[in-house]
């Protein structure tokens, strides 16, 4: 098997509905092409593919390569019967394991958000499109970024014909930024344990990790205020005012489906309510490099922001966000905080001077959180300068 | 993981408890090979027979041998191999197997791991193979076949066991497998498997056979060389009791057992002599009232022994005499069943062989242990067997001490011999005619004997002759009495005199056409020498046998054959051994050559009654087009065709429609044919992955057909042909 499926970090991790892969999965239509596949892919294994004997196998033929050699050695009729029962079970072992793959497809499944050190589960759907014939006895090695080996998962009893199931692994990842879930290899000692059959998978999904969840302490903040006219923004939250209808984006809840409007427009939108009037926080991520020197430090630092970022997108408190000197944007939805994760996950120290933020907030705006090394390990978030929360 | 199979799965608990089944059973059939061997291992056989099935069908015994036992195991074997070894170092191999069975049952009585099942299945096919090299048995085809299908379905459960165990969910499931309930095992098996992959897992074994059967036929053959193996390292003795050391009395108990003895080919039917002695062994010497072979004659033997595939006789070859093949089952005797002097004898392999031109017999230096096969050529089967020897008697290396006795002499008591002689004389034979004489004491000992397997030898003193007493009297007797007496009476007349043992006779299996013989057929008979004729003149003054020169008029060939026929079940098993024997064991490169010979031979003459058939009917195709076509036959025919074309489109339009809805109308709890054909359609339309738009009204019909009331249905092929239609639209 050679087809990858690799999707792109913005894009979703779910597979479409028919990206099954599997070890006949040529699409071939043609019989005859099928076959000629088949033996020369016998001749020439595909890239990947292993056949390795295993402890009996082995055995098996040190005792047919015995036997033939004392079979030879005096002409024993008896000896060539075993030695040909013994190469038909290898024929046989070979035939049956080929049955038993084929027709088997597999895809894998990997939904996110991932999140460092938070479990997730990996999903390997099954499906057997025989007609007759089970299958019995594959595993499935899987590999994520990170990790020094691939993981064994076996599938356990029968997969019926025409059935499907599901083989699962939970991974918890160490490190944000982009991560690659693969499928290595699918191997079966199927029937009778002779050969290893290994077929190499470079079956792949990408997603973003994003930071790590931290504890954090706020300090009793005297600075948050109430914003000023002109500042006061009405934003998108849990509110009961009507703020505007958008279309549906992935992830809003039904109940939130203005279906009239969906009606009359022909596309799906959704409500979307005003926040209460509480006071608004932007958020203001430096990664300067001449700041954040320590590589745990600068880990802390996102961790505690997308933390910090998803607390107060609970709360309804989280009016903005920037990254650097990029251009700050409103965060309105669940959509608009996903994105900002994901910058977070793949965030790297730049070259920029870090601009710390004062009590008149830079001039600028008020109620901003910025962040700022709290000696050699910790992070310290400022809302306008002045120390908020400390991780 | 989760499940969505609707068959239930036998979980990891029962799979232990099948494996253990299995290891059972295959532990068992290793077992019993022993009973083909000839090897002393019945006490083992026994406790393995016993402890095997017990152990099976209660595996938590095993946890009851003490954890010192398991420590001690080792040890103990291995010191009771060596100790047996020490004992039998002439013959390693029995020790071997005693000890491979040992292992077998020390494995069973035990709980096992994955490896230890694989030495299971490594123990017993050494004793499988080991005992069907020894013994070369038909037993071995069979056994070798359940042996290969248990092992196999051995190894495919030890397989889903591995997988299961490796599943970290589901390692916990198998404790407490030892508590076996087989009766609810036995439901949860018929509940699981799925009666259609049993059959195509039996269909795939036999296909295993069918493969292994092509390859043994398709491997090439040629020998290494003849090395020292199995057969060499055990030592057989003759189970028959024909062997030098025969006493008197002895083939009677031969001819209790009614088994096969030997197996021959003929490969002109036609040259099938009237008298079939099969002669093994000559007895010269008679002394305290017993014949037997001489020592002088054994170092005869002894002497001209040599490592020899081929055997080389003083008879002439001609291009009637037929080829003989021989297979002479395991333990009959270390002597050649032989019909007389013969042109060459060949074995397969090489063979210690002695042969001694004098007696006209051949000796293998070990009876076989197992079944011997030989070719002989140019064998002379008549009455009369002519050897080189000068006046019957045989010739010794002058330097040996030891003395051939005289076949004319006789110690006995002078009264014995003067009744001897009396008898002699009443006898009344002309002097000089050995045939006259053979023919006069058959009749005479006929007339005063009758014969029976019973036979008691008068009463009289200790040191009396037995065979003068029974002569004396009117007690009826055997073929020993019988050809033991006659040798008296021809020595005391002056003719050299010996007794042959072996076999007469036989059954004709038409099935397999090969003559059989058992040891029901051993008998004995005399040789009088003939000096007019200078040879041996074989005598059978046994009651019922053909008296001295009626063989000559007896008719022979496939008459012969006729008379011996055997159409018993027992002839038909028989037959499979020959077929065994001949086509199996005796396979080698000849008939490698032979078989793709005939292979092409078959398909030449196929293809050529094919062409042949084929130009025929072209031939009357033409003469049939080229006949007149006047209106009638136009119009016949014409209406002939139309009726096929009407016919065939009123079936596709309407009448499978019709025939369906009837089938669908009556079925009453089954499949609906209607609903099945179009779940097949479905199927086919989900596997092709079309998201075609034309496909979707095909798909509702279909789905109308398959799930909705009858009531609603559209016309079923119709869609169905639309199904077919679209789908092929869509490949294209």
């Amino acid at each position: 098997m050679t087809a990858t499926e690799s999707v792109s970090p913005d894009a979703s991790a779910v597979p479409a509905a028919t990206d099954w892969n599997g070890v006949d999965f040529h699409g071939a239509r043609s019989r005859s092409r099928r076959w000629s596949r088949l033996l020369w892919s016998l001749v020439y294994p595909q890239r990947g593919q292993r056949i390795l004997p295993t402890v009996p196998g082995t055995l098996l033929i040190a005792v047919s390569l015995g036997i033939g050699t004392a079979a030879y050695n005096t002409s024993s009729n008896i000896l060539f019967i075993t030695l040909s029962l013994l190469l038909a079970c290898l024929v046989s072992s070979g035939v049956l394991s080929w049955f038993n793959l084929k027709e088997v497809t597999w895809r894998l499944r990997l939904t996110p958000p991932l999140r460092v050190g938070r479990e997730h589960a990996v999903t390997l759907e099954l499906r057997n499109a025989k007609r007759v014939l089970p299958t019995y006895g594959l595993w499935f090695d899987f590999t994520a970024t990170g990790m020094a080996k691939p993981v064994r998962r076996a599938l356990a009893g029968r997969l019926d014909p025409r059935g499907e199931t599901r083989v699962e692994w939970t991974f918890c990842p160490q490190k944000r930024g982009a991560a690659t879930v693969e499928l290595v290899a699918v191997g079966s000692l199927f029937p009778f344990g002779f050969l290893r059959k290994i077929i190499g998978s470079e079956l792949r999904r990408e997603a973003l990790v994003w930071p790590a969840s931290v504890e954090y302490r706020r300090f009793p903040l005297v600075s948050w205020r109430h914003p000023g006219i002109g500042e006061q923004k009405a934003t998108a939250g849990q509110g009961g005012d009507l703020l505007a209808l958008r279309p549906y984006a992935q992830g809003d809840s039904q109940r939130a489906v203005h279906w009239k409007a969906s009606a009359r427009l022909r596309r799906l939108v959704v409500r979307q309510f005003a926040t209460e009037m509480q006071a608004g926080f932007s958020l203001w991520v430096q990664t300067s490099a001449e700041v954040w020197m320590r590589p745990e430090q600068f880990e802390l630092l996102c961790s505690f922001a997308a933390t910090l970022a998803e607390d107060l997108f609970r709360a309804g408190r989280l009016t903005s966000v920037a990254l650097n000197d990029e251009p700050t944007y409103l965060v309105r939805s669940v959509r608009d905080l996903e994105l900002f994760l994901d910058r977070l996950a793949l965030a790297a120290p730049v070259d920029q001077p870090y601009q710390p933020t004062t009590s008149a907030g830079a001039g600028r705006r008020f109620n901003v959180l910025t962040f700022a090394p709290d000696g050699a390990r910790g992070v310290l978030a400022h809302v306008d300068g002045k120390p908020a929360a400390t991780a | 993981m989760s499940m969505e199979n609707r068959r239930p799965q036998l979980n990891l608990a029962e799979l232990h408890q099948l494996k253990w089944l299995i290891g059972g059973l295959l532990a068992l059939i290793s077992a019993w090979t022993v009973v083909y061997m000839d090897v002393e291992a019945w006490l083992l056989l026994v406790l393995a027979t016993v402890a095997i099935p017990v152990v099976t069908v209660r595996p938590g015994l095993t946890m009851r041998v003490p954890r010192l036992a398991h420590r001690l195991a080792f040890p103990i074997l291995l010191s009771v191999f060596a100790i047996d070894m020490a004992g039998h170092w002439r013959e390693p191999l029995p020790p071997v197997i005693r000890l491979a069975l040992m292992l077998v049952l020390y494995r069973v009585i035990t709980p096992r791991k994955r490896r230890d099942d694989l030495q299971i299945i490594v123990l017993g096919l050494f004793l499988v193979v080991v005992g069907g090299v020894v013994s070369v048995s038909i037993v071995f085809a069979a056994q070798i076949v359940v042996f290969t299908a248990c092992a196999l379905l051995f190894l495919l459960v030890i397989t889903l066991v591995d997988g299961m165990e490796s599943e970290p969910t589901l390692a916990g499931e198998t404790g407490g497998w030892m508590q076996v309930e087989w009766r609810r095992l036995a439901q949860r098996l018929r509940e699981c498997v799925d009666w259609r992959v049993a059959v195509l897992g039996g269909l795939l074994f036999a296909g295993v056979v069918g493969l292994s059967a092509v390859l043994f036929m398709a491997i090439p053959r040629f020998e290494l060389g003849n090395s020292l193996f199995l057969d060499r390292l055990i030592t057989s003795h003759a189970k028959t009791g024909f062997s030098e050391n025969i006493q008197f009395g002895d083939v009677v108990d031969i001819q209790r057992d009614t088994s096969v003895a030997l197996s021959v080919d003929v490969s002109d039917r036609s040259q099938m002599p009237a008298q079939l002695y099969w002669r093994m062994l000559v007895l010269d010497e008679y002394s305290k009232g017993s014949f037997r072979m001489s020592a002088a004659a054994k170092f005869s033997l002894d002497r001209v022994s040599a490592q020899n595939a081929r055997v080389q006789g003083d008879a002439p070859l001609s291009a009637r005499t037929p080829v003989w093949t021989f297979y002479v089952e395991t333990g009959t005797s270390r002597f050649l069943p032989l019909l007389g002097a013969f042109n060459e004898i060949g074995f397969e392999g090489e063979k210690e062989v002695a042969f001694n031109r004098d007696t006209g017999l051949v000796m293998l230096r070990q009876t076989p242990s197992k079944m011997l096969a030989y070719r002989v050529e140019g064998m002379q089967s008549g009455p009369s067997l002519k050897l080189p020897e000068k006046g019957g008697e045989i010739r010794l290396n002058d330097k040996s001490e030891l003395k051939l006795p005289s076949l004319t002499e006789l110690v006995l008591h002078t009264d014995e011999k003067v009744k001897l002689a009396a008898w002699v004389a009443e006898i009344g034979a002309p002097p000089g005619s050995a045939p006259e004489f053979a023919r006069s004491a058959s009749r005479w000992l006929a007339k005063r004997h009758a014969y029976s397997l019973q036979s008691s030898i008068g009463s009289g003193p200790a040191d009396s002759d037995p065979l003068v007493r029974w002569v004396d009297s009117a007690e009826p007797g055997h073929c020993e009495l019988f050809a033991g007496a006659f040798t008296l009476l021809a020595r005391t007349a002056g003719y050299p005199t010996r007794v042959a043992l072996g076999f007469k006779g036989g059954s004709w299996n038409a099935r397999s056409e090969n003559i059989t013989v058992r040891n029901s057929d051993a008998h004995a008979w005399c040789e009088v020498y003939d000096k007019a004729a200078g040879a041996w003149l074989r005598v059978d003054p046994t009651p019922g046998a053909a008296a001295v020169g009626d063989s000559a008029n007896a008719p022979q060939g496939e008459a012969v054959l006729a008379r011996i026929r055997d159409d018993s079940w027992a002839a038909r098993f028989e037959s499979l051994r020959v077929f065994w024997y001949r086509r199996i064991v005796n396979f080698d490169q000849q008939s490698q050559v032979r078989l793709v010979h005939n292979a092409k031979k078959l398909a030449d003459e196929r293809l050529r009654e094919f062409k042949k058939t084929l130009r025929e009917k072209l031939e009357a195709l033409k003469a049939w087009i080229a006949s007149p076509w006047d209106a009638r036959r136009v119009a016949a025919w014409g209406l002939s065709a139309a009726a096929v074309v009407f016919g065939v489109v009123g079936w596709r339009l309407a009448g499978r429609g019709a025939w369906l809805r009837w089938r669908s109308g009556r079925m009453r709890g089954g499949p609906d044919p209607v609903r099945r054909e179009a779940g097949r359609w479905l199927r086919k339309i989900s596997d092709s992955g079309s998201v075609m738009a034309d496909l979707d009204g095909v798909r509702a019909e279909l789905e109308n057909l398959r799930y909705g009331p009858s009531a609603k249905w559209p016309e079923p092929t119709g869609v169905f042909r639309r199904a077919k239609r679209t789908l092929a639209r869509r490949r294209r």
